[in-house]
């Protein structure tokens, strides 16, 4: 038994034999898969109740609008992407649960994302700047990139001297602020103690300035002020605080302030672009079946060992008749 | 359910290419001009179609094998101990305090930190329990949906002893746990498990839908009260002049749960061991025969192809090797 090694066949059988051979010692390899981490915090406070978005035609609340969005961008994360989910009301983030996996729990997650409610929220309060700097410092302990989906708008609006400070080192934890709303202001849906709507917000039902702390720079031209009695003017100040909008130029302040990226919510392909590109990829150890690799390959050698190599060698062979019918050298094949 | 899938299908349209050494031989042509040349033999022939169909199975197994075959795993209906399990846990802000009312120190727990290593070890020990979990303080909240998962069940537990909220309104949470497990199915045994620190009162109005929709759930409710040390307990009767339900609201929850005609038991527990006793009780009463479909986890017939694929190719280099050298080559070739 002597092998012929410039017989192609022979090498590619050969190969073939050892591909197939290999896929027993090596079945599996490990590779780094790209996953993200991620605390979405999403503001339940009543502003969010606005409908200002539109799905099928129909008028969309803004928080109904971020469940969509969030179901679909969810959908499309890498498997080895983990999701906590907090709710922001008051001054705080609450969390909902630890992180969980989305592919594994993929259910559970939507389930919990479609019941969140404005009935959840303690407080009707709503200090957007203290809820998000808050739910920064979360994210850091879970480790995660925050996402925060608020309309901004701050009630009670924030005194004249201000917000809160934010006090951890800006771009330290990344993420989004996503403004949630429209541009033009649309009236906000008032609910009984039953929870059942009874209109929309008028514009005595809310404050329209803050009176806590010192009087904004101009007051004294107010009517009616006196600095000790009436500090901040006589009459109450009417202002637009009963109707809605995103407020976009509050949120890119935080935005700057923390060091997150700001982006407009429109949708969840939109949404997924942003998240992406701001968030934090994490490399994580995943098990690779090779088989299929293995299986492949292997049938590929030994098709052209059965296919490709006898072709070729007809065609050689055609090749050397065609020269032999033309044996008188005046036509030679170069 | 048992069947037979492969992980990626469209590599499946390569299978007819397995024709090919049907066709085509691996072994080389030799340059007799007429096969007549050769004597016809039994052996020879039996050699032959073995050879091609070496080749046609080590490719068909190859293409199968990039294709990622299994055999599903079956789905068996079996019998074993479970419920639907609702948590409703109190998330005010008095349950990351210890049981001794004060902010945790050194290795001391909170309730809240007792109430969620026992529940972890609930679920631990209960396999097929579909469990929810609802948090509440002055208002519901939905923090689990119900479901078998462990691990988002554990992950939503797990968040259950960070800061608390204000104020412990049972009644909504008691309605939402009650819209959650209304969805279950019938033929399961149902119950509420509520831990909490306090009490509240509940309003009159939310208590008649509660007297209506527990009855109409037909669940078990379990109260597993952690009770504060100075703090009045379930069973303590105060004089009779103050025995109202703002005064003694504890009190006044347990004889409205009672109230309900369903199966009710309550647990007042002053320290961790006495919460882990109460736990443990009510795993032991919350046990009766459930159907449960156990999903074994499927076959992959992998190596089972590629083995076959390494056999057949082995067995053709085998063939190879035996080639016999023609004898001279022509020139030209």
């Amino acid at each position: 038994m002597r092998p012929d090694w410039r017989d192609p066949r022979l090498l590619l059988l050969l190969a073939a034999t050892l591909l197939l051979a290999s896929s027993f010692l090596a079945p599996q390899i490990s590779v780094a898969r790209v996953g993200y981490d991620a605390l979405l915090v999403v503001d339940i406070t009543g502003s969010m109740n606005t409908r200002d978005y539109a799905a099928n035609g129909r008028p969309q609340s803004r928080l109904d609008a971020v469940k969509a969005a969030l179901r679909e961008m969810i959908a499309g994360l890498p498997c080895a992407s983990r999701i906590a989910l907090g709710v922001f009301s008051e001054r705080r983030p609450f969390l909902l649960y630890e992180p969980i996996e989305v592919c594994a729990d993929y259910a559970q997650l939507g389930g919990s994302i479609d019941a969140l409610d404005w009935r959840m929220a303690w407080e009707g309060d709503s200090h957007v700047a203290a809820g998000l700097y808050r739910a920064i410092d979360m994210a850091k302990e879970l480790r995660a990139d925050v996402l925060f989906f608020t309309d901004g708008q701050e009630a009670p609006p924030l005194p004249a001297s201000g917000g809160p400070v934010f006090d951890g080192r800006p771009g330290e934890t990344k993420g989004l602020i996503i403004g949630v709303g429209g541009y033009r202001l649309s009236p906000i849906p008032k609910f009984n103690d039953e929870g059942r709507e009874i209109g929309f917000y008028g514009v005595d039902d809310v404050p329209h300035e803050n009176r806590h702390g010192l009087p904004p720079a101009g007051a004294e031209q107010r009517e009616g002020y006196n600095a000790r009695n009436a500090p901040f003017g006589a009459t109450m100040t009417a202002g637009v605080e009963h109707m809605s909008s995103v407020r976009e130029p509050y949120l890119r302040t935080l935005a700057d302030r923390t060091g997150l990226v700001y982006t407009h919510l429109d949708g969840a392909a939109e949404l997924a672009r942003a998240f992406r590109s701001a968030a934090t990829p994490r490399m994580r150890e995943a098990a690779l079946d090779m088989r299929p690799v293995f299986g492949a390959s292997a049938g590929a050698l030994l098709l052209a060992a059965f296919v490709a190599t006898p072709l070729l060698e007809q065609r050689a062979r055609r090749r050397e008749i065609i020269r032999a019918a033309n044996k008188p050298p005046e036509r030679r094949v170069a | 359910m048992s069947g037979f899938g492969v992980e990626t299908l469209w590599v499946l349209a390569f299978l007819p290419f397995a024709v090919a050494p049907l066709l085509r031989s691996a072994l080389r042509a030799s340059r007799f001009s007429a096969i007549d040349a050769a004597p016809r033999d039994g052996v020879s022939r039996a050699v032959a179609v073995g050879l091609k169909a070496l080749g046609a199975g080590a490719i068909a197994a190859s293409i199968l094998a990039a294709a990622a075959p299994y055999r599903a795993g079956a789905e068996h209906e079996r019998i074993g101990e479970g419920a639907d399990i609702v948590f409703l846990i109190d998330r005010s802000g008095s349950m990351n305090e210890t049981f001794a009312g004060r902010t945790p120190a050194g290795s001391e727990e909170s309730k809240a930190s007792a109430a969620k290593r026992l529940l972890q070890g609930f679920v631990d020990r209960r396999a097929h329990d579909r469990v929810g979990v609802v948090g509440f303080s002055t208002a519901p909240l939905l923090l689990m949906p119900m479901s078998d998962h462990r691990t988002a069940i554990k992950a939503a537990i797990d968040a259950v002893d960070r800061p608390g909220l204000d104020y412990t309104n049972i009644g909504r949470g008691l309605a939402m746990a009650l819209a959650m497990i209304g969805s279950g199915e019938r033929d399961r045994s149902r119950a509420i498990v509520l831990v909490s620190d306090g009490a509240g009162v509940i309003d009159p109005r939310i208590q008649d839908d509660l007297r209506a929709e527990m009855k109409k759930a037909n669940v078990a409710l379990y109260w597993l009260f952690l009770r504060t040390a100075g703090s009045a307990g379930i069973f303590d009767e105060p004089d009779p002049e103050f025995d109202t339900p703002q005064a003694a609201p504890e009190r006044h929850l347990d004889l409205f749960f009672r109230s309900l005609r369903v199966s009710y038991r309550a647990f007042e527990a002053e320290g961790p061991a006495a919460t882990e006793q109460a736990v443990a009780q009510i795993d032991r009463l919350e046990r009766r025969p459930v159907r449960y479909v156990e999903k074994r986890p499927r076959d992959e017939l992998s190596g089972l192809v590629l083995g076959i694929a390494l056999g057949c190719a082995v067995a053709l280099l085998l063939a190879k090797l035996a080639e016999v050298r023609p004898p001279t080559r022509e020139q030209g070739a």
